[in-house]
């Protein structure tokens, strides 16, 4: 019962008023940890203990035993080159979704009234939130050879399956991320092009820039650490997808997620297990090598343009 | 040829059906530091604004000196102008910040570093060089504003409502110091300010806008004593307005009369405009024409609200001194200590 | 911001350019959708696979799991996350730097590592129960939900007012049902539906953990139907859209009636 913990551990935080007398002292230290603890102990179970499990049986062999070489066989093919897909799908995806999106935001924020501002901002919210499966079929469906885009395509001359392009490719995988990822890019670059301030640019004006060197000099130097942030996020986003790529790769393109599902999906030996932790962290620490580095970030932006 | 740094003439703008400048006109002398006065919406920040040319007109002219700059882009202008806050180049340091303008210019590095830490000497903030502006505090990220506007020498120094955002005691000391830096650069400087004390204290000459029009142009004692409308009677300084009779070029105040300064038409029902230290206050029993609702201690001297026994209410300004020996809700007597009295229309 | 004066031109082009992002937009869902009404060839039209789906025995089947799943991590988010993020704000401030940083942690581990961690440690019982996926989509959630609550909470002084309340006798469930409540409502709001969309779409966990819910479902369905699984995934898409849409428009309201 977390939720009756953590009511009554506020009561007894709010009833003690002062620390004047010796239990008082002792109950506020303990009242002091104590309103936390549910949710500590929720995050411990569910996240912490998982995620250590994988660390350390990623060091285990069939036996038990401690081996190195779960880690090793990641250097090594299949596995690098899964490790190589995935990262470039995160880099491209990264990109083509930083940077159109990107262009919409700063586009909305330069001519885009308010009216257009919420609505881009509605629907952003919306299609950011769309993946998984749904997302795969439908690309299937209007993008397959006899599919309604295709057609339409073709009708005015771009016949996309002309140079043998398929969507059950990393190709195809790009193009099916940014329907999620140019969205998520214009929600949270947006706010960073919203606290450009217009002084910036008159006081820049008045001190003698042109535009371009407004842009080149302050715009754009104030844009880089949002941009790259951003990237980061996205990064990460693609680089983890699962159900989407579940969908769109039926084992032609080797990807870590897909390699850790299937070898979870225990049809095969336990050793393979122990591989299937490894991947896991591997994964783990690439996420990491990205993810701190946006948190990091975002803190000394945010402080930048509060 | 004229002596003017800057001179404006027929400033007309628009926004939809408001009119933020009407017909406006401005001359600014060489070294001068005049100020724009007025409530908010009056226009002059647009005013300022074009000066500066962020903004467009939709008729007159801007000079500098005897050039006429209106068409000139607002980067090509060499005008300083420090804004109300957060222009500050967050991604530059303060040295950055200051040296922006010269970087412009195209001045070497060694050189407008030097002439960086000349500046930030100035406002006494060269130990902050190499920080960033979101590390300073308002006030002295408005000194580095000052310093970065001042850096290349600007031909006009355009301050927009730069104390505005600090607070009380920050914004006195900023305003002596944006004074002497002014008469020791002796640059040309316009300076917005919808803050009368500000205005009044450290300007040459002070302009009242109202409705996008200059009101009134003066120095500050001359705006005070001598208002040319009843607009500046009003805005500047506190002023009782008690409405009265005028005859024969005289208007009778607290029952005596005095000769009449007619600002605007002459008419029979009038205004009096009477400061409140030009009123004396004394206790009295006989004669007594008022009654004291409240003294405010203001150090050297006291406000005293007193209230007319037909229940208009009248400030005084009193001699601290003077005035202990009144007691609240005590008769007294108010009298007018001036020949002459400014009489505006109803 | 907005640099002043834009040229004509380049507004042209910036419109241009959005019109196209628009279609690019619309294109995949337009297209999907006229697939899915599709019966046998190219030209004749029905809502025969749209049939198909309430035909199928674990439609509603799968569909009720997966809300039962939903409900639970609302429920398990709101008594979890509402009473600390406020505890957070009024007593515990020096906290809330550290419960900041431990939230945001499952943002950074990648799903699919995290599923294989909780397959492999969480004991039998708890495996043994679809509620693990609650549980799951609970630490999914909280990077936002603690967001949502965090931002909801900040600048609103629930200290003072709550140390007001004290002072004039409130008792503790007072205090949070009729003051901290009402105040956080929208926030509240906000991290109901960020956790029922999570779980409505969620696909990884449940695949990885074995339970079939509506999503894994559809991924199942669409080997046997191509057009039947277009047209869950249009039909789900539009619904999810529909419920992110009115989400948002109501969201904008309750600010506009703030202002």
């Amino acid at each position: 019962m977390a939720e009756d913990l953590t009511l009554s551990s506020q009561l007894s935080s709010f009833k003690v008023t002062g620390a004047n007398s010796r239990t008082g002292y002792l109950r506020n230290g303990i009242g002091d940890i104590l309103p936390i603890a549910p949710l500590v102990i929720f995050l411990l179970v569910f996240f912490l203990w998982p995620i250590s499990a994988v660390f350390v049986n990623a060091f285990k062999d069939n036996d038990g035993t401690f081996t190195w070489s779960n880690y090793l066989l990641l250097f090594q093919d299949p596995y690098r080159r899964a490790f190589y897909n995935s990262v470039r799908l995160g880099i491209i995806s990264a990109l083509t979704g930083a940077i159109p999106g990107a262009l919409i935001a700063l586009i909305i924020e330069k001519i885009g009234g308010n009216r257009l501002k919420k609505i881009v901002a509605s629907v952003s919210g919306v299609l950011a939130n769309t993946g998984g499966v749904p997302l795969a079929f439908m690309f299937l469906a209007a993008f397959g050879p006899e599919g309604l885009a295709t057609l339409s395509l073709k009708a005015l001359g771009i016949d996309i399956y002309g140079h043998g392009f398929t969507l059950f490719s990393f190709w195809g995988l790009v193009i099916i991320y940014s329907y999620f990822q140019i969205p998520i890019m214009v929600i949270i670059f947006s706010p960073a092009i919203e606290a450009i301030r217009k002084e910036w640019h008159d006081a820049s004006q008045s001190l003698g820039a042109s535009n371009y060197q407004y842009w080149r000099f302050i715009g754009i130097p104030i844009l880089i650490p949002s941009f790259i942030a951003s990237f980061l996020l996205l990064f990460a986003s693609a680089f983890s997808a699962f159900a989407t790529a579940r969908a769109m790769t039926v084992g032609n393109i080797s990807l870590v997620p897909l390699i850790i599902g299937t070898l979870l999906d225990g049809n095969l030996t336990v050793n393979q297990f122990n591989l299937g932790y490894a991947l896991a962290m591997g994964m783990i620490i690439i996420a990491l090598i990205a993810m701190i580095p946006y948190l990091i970030i975002q803190r000394k932006t945010s402080r930048w343009l509060h | 040829m004229t002596s003017n740094a800057l001179k404006i003439s027929g400033l007309t703008r628009r926004f939809g059906s408001t009119v933020a400048l009407d017909d406006f006109n401005l001359e600014v002398g060489i070294g001068e530091l005049v100020a724009l006065l007025g409530p908010s919406g009056c226009g002059k920040t647009t005013a300022l604004r074009i000066i500066a040319g962020l903004e467009k007109e939709d008729a007159g002219r801007v000079y500098l000196g005897d050039v006429d700059i209106t068409m000139r882009p607002a980067n090509k202008r060499n005008m300083g102008m420090v804004f109300q806050s957060y222009s500050l180049f967050p991604n530059l340091t303060v040295e950055e910040n200051v040296a922006f303008g010269l970087q412009m210019r195209k001045v070497n590095k060694s050189q407008r570093v030097n002439r960086a830490h000349e500046l930030l000497e100035l406002v006494g903030l060269n130990s902050q060089s190499k920080r960033f502006p979101h590390q300073l505090s308002g006030g002295q990220q408005q000194r580095v504003a000052l310093a970065r506007a001042l850096a290349y020498e600007p031909e006009v120094l355009l301050l927009d409502e730069p104390l505005s955002a600090l607070d009380a005691q920050v914004r006195a000391n900023l305003r002596e110091e944006i004074r002497r830096l002014q008469l020791a650069l002796g640059t040309t400087t316009l300076f917005v300010t919808h803050d009368q004390e500000e205005a009044m204290s450290i300007s040459d000459r002070v302009g009242v806008m109202n409705h996008g029009k200059l009101e009134q142009i003066a120095d500050p004692n001359t705006l005070y004593n001598q208002p040319a409308t009843a607009f500046v009677a009003g805005f500047v300084g506190v002023m009782n307005r008690i409405p009265t009779k005028s005859q024969n070029g005289y208007v009778n105040i607290f029952g005596k009369d005095y000769e009449a300064q007619f600002i605007g038409s002459v008419s029979e029902d009038v205004i009096a405009l009477v400061r409140p230290e030009k009123i004396s206050v004394h206790a009295s029993t006989v004669n007594s024409n008022a009654k004291l609702l409240m003294k405010s201690f203001l150090g050297s001297s006291t406000q005293l609200t007193c209230q007319l026994s037909d229940g208009l209410v009248i400030h005084a300004l009193s001699d601290s001194q003077e005035c202990n020996n009144l007691e609240l809700g005590s008769l007294i007597t108010l009298q007018y200590n001036s020949k002459k009295a400014l009489v505006g229309s109803v | 911001m907005a640099p002043l004066r834009t040229k004509k031109s380049t507004s042209l082009i910036a419109r241009v350019f959005l019109v196209c992002v628009g279609i690019l937009v619309c294109l995949p869902l337009i297209g999907a959708a006229e697939f899915s009404l599709r019966e046998g060839g190219r030209t004749k039209h029905s809502f025969h696979a749209y049939r198909w789906i309430f035909e199928q025995e674990d439609f509603s089947k799968t569909l009720l799991t997966t809300l039962q799943i939903s409900l639970v991590a609302v429920f398990v988010t709101f008594f979890l996350m509402v009473p600390t993020v406020a505890w957070l704000h009024i007593q515990g401030k020096r906290y809330l730097r550290f419960v900041e940083v431990l939230t945001v942690l499952p943002l950074i581990i990648p799903v699919v590592a995290l599923a294989t961690g909780a397959a492999l440690a969480l004991p039998a019982w708890i495996q043994s129960s679809k509620y693990i996926l609650s549980m799951m989509y609970v630490v999914l959630a909280m990077p936002f939900t603690f967001r949502a609550l965090d931002i909801g909470m900040r600048g609103r002084q629930l200290d003072i007012l709550v140390a007001a309340a004290r002072s004039l006798g409130a008792k503790w469930w007072s205090i949070i049902f009729m003051i901290i409540t009402p105040i956080i409502l929208k926030s509240i709001f906000a991290s109901i539906f960020l956790t029922v969309a999570l779980s409505l779409g969620e696909f990884t966990f449940a695949q990885l953990l074995h339970w079939s819910t509506f999503p894994t479902w559809v991924a199942v369905a669409a080997q046997g139907n191509i057009l039947g699984a277009t047209a869950l995934s249009v039909s789900a898409l539009l619904s999810a859209w529909l419920l992110l849409f009115s989400f948002t428009f109501f969201d904008r309201k309750k600010q506009n009636e703030a202002k």
